[in-house]
């Protein structure tokens, strides 16, 4: 009996130091000055991030005096929870995942905004689908991840054009386009600046003919990725935040810079070695046309009303309960 | 008894689990967006619950037929792999090598010869839950009952079908404990589908609160998962007591 009272507590001991130990393991150490920064990138290594990927090769970083790690992101991986529980100092995230992070208290602020048009847009072929308004999409089969970025942005677009859910026939997409190859779906989304290129080559080579649907046009501007930060981050190192934003922006600038083109295809190819030059070129080409479509809006310029519009698209569809006043979280550090 | 078993101690589980989350989010001083609060989880638990119980028993479904077909090929496989012959060696050596591909790799080639509905789930829960069962079926009829198969082999009336029977008959416990451990592995197996192929079940509705950050819907679907799973498996290792107790009459 006395053995038994005596081995509860020991295990109780065991469990909390167990879980100290875990807590103590799971969660990074704030950033001090000298220590390496860790960069959360919201996916792979792609021409989505050659402004990223430019600015590490060509040492901008070091120029600052700052050593970056940049790392991968994925579908399972969330730059905002990694600031947060300090794995990372710097990281990039969707419009909408900042919206929601806010929305359940997050202390979380945005720097730099990359892409002035979303470059999620849809891929459909005008010989099977006309689209001159949007309710042309009415009885069309159209192509949606469920639960991503995609859905939130149709589904506003099907509101704008007097249409439901029900005018129309969703389809569930995944990484695999079986569906649209056979055409079985029509309207496929795609990042314009990737997935499309790819997809584009093979249509051209079987001879498809096949068009863009680009949300902007129908007047929703959803914002795509951003770089953001903590609070506390911007806070208590307000110099290193100012240093990675100005590498950052170099990297960017210089890798849209079209003299530089070859440069930034090289850095691509570093990482990137399944692509071949030419498909990085376009690829480049596309993004440097969604990253400053206009000469006259500087890299990195924060779109304040577009971040008002996403704000409202989720409080319209109830993906957040209310306005969390999103303009509040974004803060151009280059330009205080 | 073991059906009222399986449910408290999932619920033990569940909640020490629960508890150490809510630990580290107050003791780290976390937003809801890292680990949901208490009300959070409990405001999507009642919002969430219907729609997701019907996912879980359309997956539970899914992962009976698939884990039906596996014990059902593992049985067959283990049969005829139980001899020490080149036919023997041969279909474990087939067995073993598909059991060696990530299921992840052929998912897409079952996605595209199947398409994202019922089959490509059926097939994925079937492949991943039938090894261990085929492991055990190896072992218990490879493994000869000496005191009993040698009566029959002196007096020349062993056949392949009585060998099967002896073998399977004093190993009954074995069987029963590794068939309802293999239900874990079944639903775990159609979840795995749903998530990278399906537009149904419970795996396919993670995969959707993943993309939207939300882990309150992701506790609520594990709760919900674990709760049909403990369930499940008290049905199986009562079903095989009252089985063993109709064979036996013990």
């Amino acid at each position: 009996m006395l053995a038994t009272e005596t081995k509860s507590p020991k295990i109780l001991r065991l469990v909390v130091v167990a879980l100290a130990v875990l807590i103590g393991l799971g969660c990074g150490r704030k950033e001090k000055a000298g220590d390496t920064i860790t960069y959360r990138l919201k996916w792979l290594f792609n021409t989505s991030v050659v402004g990223d990927l430019y600015a590490d090769v060509h040492q901008f970083f070091s120029d600052e005096g700052l050593t970056v790690d940049i790392k991968e992101g994925g579908p399972e991986r969330d730059a905002l929870r990694e600031l947060e529980l300090g794995r990372a100092q710097f990281g990039v995230a969707s419009a909408d995942q900042v919206i929601r992070a806010l929305s359940k208290g997050a202390d979380v602020v945005v720097i730099a905004q990359f892409f002035q048009v979303n470059p999620l847009q849809w891929i459909y072929r005008p010989d099977k689908i006309k689209i001159n308004s949007l309710s042309d999409l009415k009885g069309q089969v159209l192509g949606v991840t469920f639960g991503g970025n995609d859905e939130t942005i149709l589904r506003t677009l099907l509101a704008k054009g007097g249409l439901s859910a029900d005018d129309v026939t969703l389809y569930s997409v995944r990484q695999d386009y079986t569906p649209f190859f056979q055409k079985k779906v029509n309207f496929w989304p795609v990042y314009r600046n990737t997935q499309a290129v790819f997809l584009g080559e093979k249509l051209r080579g079987s001879g498809d003919n096949f068009a863009f649907f680009n949300p902007v046009d129908y007047g929703v501007r959803f914002v795509a990725n951003s770089l953001v930060t903590s609070g506390e981050m911007i806070k208590n190192n307000p110099e290193t935040v100012r240093k990675f934003t100005v590498a950052l922006l170099r990297g960017w600038k210089a890798a849209m810079d079209p003299v530089n083109a070859n440069h930034a295809v090289e850095t691509l190819r570093r990482y990137d070695k399944d692509s071949s030059v030419e498909t990085l070129q376009k690829e480049l080409a596309i993004t440097r046309s969604l990253v400053q479509p206009d000469a006259a809006i500087p890299i990195g310029f924060i779109d304040t009303a577009a971040w008002k519009q996403t704000e409202q698209i989720m409080v319209t569809q109830g993906l957040v309960p209310t306005s969390v006043h999103v303009e509040k979280a974004l803060r151009e550090i280059l330009q205080q | 008894m073991l059906l009222h078993r399986r449910i408290y101690q999932f619920l033990i589980i569940y909640a020490i689990g629960l508890a150490c989350l809510l630990l580290i989010k107050y003791g780290l001083g976390l937003s809801d967006y890292v680990i949901p609060g208490p009300v959070d989880i409990w405001h999507t638990g009642t919002e969430e619950f219907e729609r997701y119980f019907f996912d879980v028993l359309n997956t539970l479904a899914v992962a009976v037929a698939g884990q039906v077909i596996s014990i059902f090929i593992a049985l067959l496989v283990g049969v005829a792999g139980r001899q020490a012959t080149w036919f023997g060696s041969f279909i474990k050596v087939a067995a073993y090598n598909v059991q060696a591909y990530p299921i992840v790799a052929i998912a897409p080639i079952i996605f595209i010869l199947l398409g994202d509905g019922l089959l490509t789930r059926l097939l994925i829960a079937a492949m991943i839950c039938y090894f261990p069962v085929l492991l055990s079926v190896i072992g218990i009829m490879a493994e000869p009952v000496v005191d009993i198969e040698h009566f029959y082999r002196v007096t020349g009336r062993m056949r392949w079908q009585l060998e099967v029977k002896i073998r399977a008959f004093e190993n009954l416990n074995k069987l029963t404990t590794v068939i309802a451990g293999s239900a874990t592995l079944a639903m775990a197996g159609t979840i795995v589908a749903e998530f990278i192929a399906a537009n149904a079940g419970i795996g396919y509705s993670i995969r959707v609160a993943l993309y939207q950050s939300n882990l309150a819907k992701i506790l609520v679907a594990l709760f919900l998962i674990g709760i049909t799973l403990s369930v499940y498996q008290g049905v199986l290792e009562l079903s095989g007591v009252i089985i063993r107790r109709a064979w036996t009459g013990k």
